[in-house]
């Protein structure tokens, strides 16, 4: 397993680099310009949010830092490999070890359980007993008693807390997640965001976060206003 | 509800994937089902059509022993639009040469053959011809063994009765050279023009008189139901079906196609299901949408019955769209194939299975399940969790399942069809639940890993819902597909057993019994073994019980064999193919009583213990039955309807006997010998009709490897249909699993490897389905001896592994190539 120690040592340490971030969509006769010359840094063990309008590129933002897509030009560069050059593959294996994700629509298979969905990136990543690992894990975000339900079974707060709880399962360095209460009311919201923070803080995990909850955004250290594809640098807030 | 709107929405509804997906599904079928009905019915038209030549027409009317046929009865014939010749045969002595030979004469008019060629040599080593026509007037073709016989070559004269003829040809081979134990001498043909100013025909000849008749199914049937009242007895009317030697071949043959049209039926409605199912499923949140809007169930109801009422329309007429070029293709292919001109016709009756199977599995399958929804208050309808209404779907399910066996039982009329499937279901659902626990059972403990086999055992296991109803489906399939593969296999296999190599082509009829012993020696000296001899006393069925036969069989049921001379004989071993039915076979003791053929028996309705009466000659002789056997009538051996024990009532009568034997053609020169040596020994040549047979059958089988491959596709489509069924799941999976990090080449080797194990699941289920469904038809519906076919059977399941892993992959795809980014927003 990682070294916790190591992750504290350097608190400063750059743990995310993006240089000049472009991406453009062809739609045939016309390029769509989702983002334009994004640059920035996030440090290990930082909480950062992305605000912005709907479709003003956060998601894709988010898509690309984390590896899932590539951009059409610059770079991205995590804990000194630049994934923006990595073979899909590479990425892969980058993503499955160092990364972890939550979704607006929590994005578990419907035909596994509770338990067995913790359990799929433990799996690929080789974890020894993924069982114990993704139980405790499930314990830890109250749903101890719910191992055996299918999504279908369970409501959309307890949906994303089996996803939080995926999230963390390979102790990732880093943490993305995308609008992580905007398919929940206020009230489960705002349990989410809790735990949410709660673990990032007990793993000293680095957070970046899409959203457009307002009170969600402010308790991450920082946060970036994207806007039409530009990243607002006038205001950039440090908490 | 206007039609207006039900089109508007299904233009809307286009746009939707499960809606694509049915009307699909609906195309694919209809399409399957009516390319192999239109297939089959043109097939049965060409092969009987071919066959047909065996007649040198589609029909026979011959009058034994009796007057010419009347004149106005071929004018009826031609006015309704058939198509007439007209043929004489009797024996004579023809002179060339200054020899003389007995001869057995067929004088022809201009339009014979109607069906099938005739086949000369204008001169002796000049090329074979296959002709339409017989020889002019003024003109004869020999047997080439009477132009070696009388050293005749072609041009010169012969004298038939009072007449002068040219040899203009040999007579090579003749459509209608059947079987006919009274062509015992070389053939001679000639025009039935010039036979009165022959003079050999007077009052009392034995003279056989044959009209042929060709045309449409229908014109025939009307045809002979003006001709029936007028036919007496001595005429004789028969087509194709009549005809022992090929009907059962052909008969096979029709069941085999039928077989091939249920279980399209069967498979389309499969594919329909599937698709309209899954649609049914995703329109509840529509419904629930709509119910909250405060439309009236019966309102959603009416929506839904007219949208399915609309696709239904739309789906049968695409499949049609589909459907013909296709069957015009095969129309082409089937030309070229038999070298036979295929008209192209569309039967319009074989169609109507295609059209009910859709509509039926469409309404069968997808509204069941909507209709239950309407009566969801709509409170419910929005809360409920999917899979609570699944309590039913076993319901809807079997009352599908009744609905389409309903549908096969229709197109086929067949229950013994219908029940065997439905066997093979039966046992198929049976072996699935079994293995569904124990892949629960065994499966559980496996662990999941980054190693492509524990990930795709696991995927069984926590897929094992919707990997059960994909193994059942593909099962189901397999069990179809392999069902008519197997049936086709012993279907070639019994044909090929009929007639095997060396099959006896030759026959020796009317041994005196003096001369058995040096035909024997003949022979034996050319390394030719006869088969068993038999002694043949010619008799007529004359009572039953002591009753005139006449009055006790009724004149409806024309029993042919009342109508002629039977061969009877005598034997102390039954031949080896024949079987006993009822009844025993003599003990060595037993001198009395009669064994009698099967289907003779039936038609007479007499059993065992009955006493038949013979007229031989002078002689009466009356004998109880004591058995009732089948007979091989195609084996090409001497064959029996009569057979007596030795040393009973029929020894002491005058015999002749007969045998057969097997002369390969390099050989064909000893038969002159053996006719100079044996001219009281009729020789009946029938090396070309097996050759015909074989022929036809070959034609056969290339039509049924057809229909195979026709329904192989429509598997194969089935499976591309159900694995469809859960693309999206598979894919959103995929794309999750990419994410959260797994490489590529592990997702794709553990998807083909948990697709391939399904498959090869799928495989074995079918095949054991098929055995079973396959043993439960094989006397009833084929007849002959099944064997099970490994050799065919265990291939199925690796193809089917093989199948599946590729479609597995190919489902794949989409996740491969786009970003999982991409493709998670996509699927959101």
């Amino acid at each position: 397993m990682t070294d916790l120690s190591s992750r504290y040592s350097q608190p400063s340490e750059v743990i995310l680099t993006a240089s000049n971030l472009t991406q453009r969509v062809d739609l045939g006769r016309d390029t769509l310009t989702i983002l334009q010359g994004v640059t920035l840094e996030i440090k290990r063990g930082e909480s950062v949010a992305i605000v912005g309008r709907s479709g003003s590129g956060k998601t894709t933002l988010l898509g690309l830092l984390a590896g899932l897509d590539t951009p059409t030009e610059g770079e991205v560069v995590l804990e000194g490999r630049a994934i923006s050059r990595l073979s899909e593959d590479d990425r892969a294996a980058m993503r499955a070890r160092r990364v972890g994700f939550v979704f607006q629509s929590f994005q578990l298979l419907p035909a596994l359980t509770a338990l067995e969905n913790v359990m799929l990136p433990l799996e690929l990543a080789d974890f020894d007993d993924p069982a114990a690992r993704a139980r405790e894990l499930l314990e830890r975000v109250g749903l101890g008693d719910r191992l055996t339900h299918t999504p279908r079974q369970l409501s959309g707060g307890e949906q994303q807390r089996v996803a939080i709880a995926r999230a963390f399962a390979c102790e990732p360095v880093i943490l993305f997640a995308d609008e992580p209460t905007g398919n929940l009311d206020n009230q489960t919201g705002q349990e989410i965001q809790d735990l949410l923070m709660a673990l990032n803080r007990e793993q000293g995990t680095t957070l970046v976060m899409v959203s457009h909850d307002e009170t969600l955004a402010a308790r991450c250290q920082r946060r970036l206003t994207i806007e039409a594809g530009h990243l607002d640098t006038g205001q950039e807030v440090s908490a | 509800m206007s039609v207006r709107k039900s089109i508007g929405s299904v233009a809307r509804d286009w746009r939707q994937r499960d809606v694509k997906v049915v009307l699909s599904a609906l195309v694919i079928a209809v399409a399957t089902v009516a390319i192999i009905a239109l297939f089959a019915s043109q097939l049965q038209r060409t092969l009987i059509t071919s066959a047909s030549s065996f007649l040198a027409g589609d029909r026979q009317l011959e009058a034994e022993h009796g007057e010419p046929i009347p004149a106005e009865w071929r004018q009826e014939a031609r006015s309704r639009g058939l198509g007439t010749a007209r043929m004489v045969e009797f024996s004579t002595m023809l002179s060339g040469g200054n020899r003389f030979q007995l001869v057995s004469i067929k004088a022809v008019s201009d339009a014979y053959p109607l069906r099938g060629q005739v086949e000369v040599q204008k001169t002796a080593d000049g090329e074979r011809q296959q002709l339409e026509s017989g020889p002019g007037p003024g003109e004869v073709w020999v047997n080439p063994r009477l132009m070696r016989l009388l050293e005749l070559e072609v041009g010169d004269s012969v004298e038939v009765g009072n007449l002068t003829l040219t040899v203009s040809g040999l007579l090579l081979r003749e459509p209608d050279g059947g079987f006919n134990m009274s062509a015992l001498a070389p053939r001679v043909m000639m025009h039935a023009d010039d036979v009165p100013a022959t003079g050999v025909i007077q009052e009392g000849s034995r003279v056989e008189y044959v009209n042929l008749f060709a045309g449409d199914e229908s014109a025939l049937e009307g045809y002979y139901q003006w001709l029936q009242p007028r036919l007496g007895p001595s005429h004789e009317w028969e087509s194709i079906r009549d005809g022992a030697t090929l009907s059962d071949s052909l008969e096979r043959a029709e069941r085999f196609l039928l077989l091939g049209g249920s279980i399209a039926v069967l498979l389309a409605s499969v594919a329909v299901a599937v698709a309209s199912r899954q649609y049914a499923v995703g329109q509840r949140d529509t419904v629930a949408l709509l119910k909250t809007l405060g439309l009236p169930g019966r309102h959603i109801g009416r929506m839904y019955l007219g949208r399915l009422l609309v696709w239904g329309i739309v789906g049968t007429l695409g499949g049609l769209l589909v459907a013909l070029p296709v069957y015009a293709f095969l129309n082409n292919l089937m030309a070229r194939v038999l070298e036979q001109d295929v008209p192209f016709t569309v039967d319009v009756p074989a169609l109507a299975p295609a059209l009910a199977t859709a509509v039926v599995s469409l309404f069968a399958f997808a509204y069941p399940p909507i209709r239950r929804l309407r009566h969801v208050p709509a409170m419910r309808v929005l809360r409920s969790q999917p899979g609570e209404s699944d309590g039913r779907a076993w319901v809807d399910i079997a009352i599908a399942v009744v609905a389409i066996f309903g549908l096969v039982w229709l197109y086929a009329r067949e229950v013994m069809l219908v029940l065997s499937l439905i066997g093979g279901l039966v046992a198929l659902l049976g072996i699935l639940a079994l293995l569904g626990w124990v892949m629960v059972m065994s499966l559980r403990r496996v662990k999941g890993g980054g190693n492509a086999w524990r990930l795709a055992l696991v995927g069984l296991y926590r897929h094992r819902r919707s990997t059960l109803a994909q193994i059942a489906v593909f099962a189901m399939t397999l069990m179809l597909a392999s069902t008519l593969i197997l049936v086709r296999s012993s279907l070639l296999a019994d044909w090929q057993a009929q007639l095997p190599e060396q099959t006896p082509n030759h026959f020796l009829i009317n041994i005196a019994p003096d001369a058995v012993d040096e035909v024997e020696s003949f022979w034996g000296e050319r390394g030719q073994e006869l088969d068993t001899l038999y002694p043949m006393v010619r008799g007529r069925l004359t009572e039953i019980n002591g009753e005139p036969v006449r009055q006790v069989v009724s004149k409806d049921d024309s029993v042919n064999a009342l109508n002629r001379e039977l061969n009877l004989t005598w034997m102390d071993e039954m031949p080896e193919d024949n079987r006993v039915v009822e009844g025993a076979w003599r003990n060595d003791q037993q001198t009395d009583g009669v064994s009698v053929e099967a289907e003779l028996a039936s038609e007479l309705g007499v059993e065992v213990g009955d006493v038949l009466g013979f007229t031989v000659g002078s002689e009466t002789i009356a004998e109880p039955i004591t058995s009732i056997r089948t007979v091989q009538w195609e084996s090409m051996k001497p064959n029996f309807y009569m057979a007596f024990p030795p040393g009973g009532a029929l020894e002491g009568l005058p015999a002749t006997w007969i045998t057969s034997f097997y002369l390969p053609p390099s050989q064909k020169s000893a038969l002159n010998d053996f006719t100079r040596q044996f001219p009281t020994v009729s020789l009946l040549e029938v090396d070309h009709i097996i050759e015909r047979i074989q022929q036809i059958v070959r034609q056969v089988t290339q039509a049924i490897e057809a229909i195979l491959a026709l329904i192989l596709a429509a598997s194969l489509v089935v499976m591309a249909a159900v694995v469809s069924a859960t693309l999206q799941d598979r894919q959103r999976e995929g794309a999750l699993l990419r994410t959260l990090g797994g490489r590529q080449s592990l997702l794709v080797r553990s998807t083909m490897l948990e697709f391939g194990l399904a498959g090869l699941f799928a495989g074995i289920l079918g095949v054991m389905a098929a055995e079973t469904a396959v043993w439960a038809l094989q006397y009833r519906m084929f007849g002959g001896d099944f064997r099970w076919h490994w050799q065919v059977a265990l291939p199925i399941p690796l193809i089917s592994a093989v199948v599946l892993a590729i479609l597995g992959r190919w489902q794949l795809r989409p996740v491969l190539q786009v970003s999982p980014m991409l493709l998670l927003r996509r699927l959101e």
